[in-house]
């Protein structure tokens, strides 16, 4: 998945990213979020445009800067970089509407042998919880980082 | 890890901004976390791997 990505900043311990997509709507500040759920070790990620006056965030603004698949790329690096930091962490991703979680689950078809080289992924259909497999309808996903050593 | 393994990562290289460590503790997306909480809480998780 060698695709463009936008440059990442966080805070010191990678559970906030901010980036700036820029497009034909001009600059438009971005923000990753990782918080952790009620369940030990579960993080949720949020995703949305941050008002740069306000501080405000928006997870349902569609944005249309035309470069949406650099956008996620963008997003799916943070995904990386939080869990080089945080190995054991399991993040549940779901999007704000049924729509975008649906662009998250076209988005996953079509890079999944990149992720299942780097994640155990999983989809939950509504009431219960199946790995993750191509035509899947997915309400919401977990992600865990496989980890991988360096042999020598 | 080689310069070989290094370019081959696809870990991004993070700037660190000290101005967004105020944030990590907050809740930035509470419909979200309450929707995750929520279905974490009434369905349950797979069995992930335990990799320890």
């Amino acid at each position: 998945m060698k695709r463009e990505k936008y440059q990442l900043e966080s805070d010191a311990n990678l559970f906030v990213f901010e980036f700036i997509s820029i497009g034909p709507k001009g600059k438009i500040l971005k923000l990753v979020h990782y918080s952790e759920t009620n369940l030990k070790g579960y993080y949720n990620i949020g995703f949305g445009d941050k008002d740069e006056v306000t501080g405000k965030i928006n997870d349902t603004s569609i944005t249309n800067n035309g470069d949406s698949q650099k956008v996620l790329a963008t997003v799916v690096s943070s995904l990386y970089a939080f869990t080089e930091r945080h190995p054991d962490a399991r993040i549940y991703a779901e999007g704000s509407t049924d729509g975008r979680t649906r662009l998250y689950r076209i988005g996953i078809t079509k890079n999944l042998s990149d992720i299942k080289k780097d994640f155990y992924l999983f989809c939950f259909d509504g009431s219960q919880w199946l790995e993750f497999e191509e035509g899947i309808k997915c309400q919401a996903f977990l992600i865990q980082r496989k980890i991988i050593t360096f042999v020598k | 890890m080689s310069i070989k393994q290094l370019n081959n990562t696809k870990t991004p290289i993070v700037k660190i901004n000290p101005a967004l460590n105020d944030l990590a503790g907050k809740n930035l997306f509470p419909e979200k976390l309450r929707k995750a909480n929520e279905t974490l809480e009434k369905f349950g998780v797979p069995k992930m791997n335990d990799q320890k």
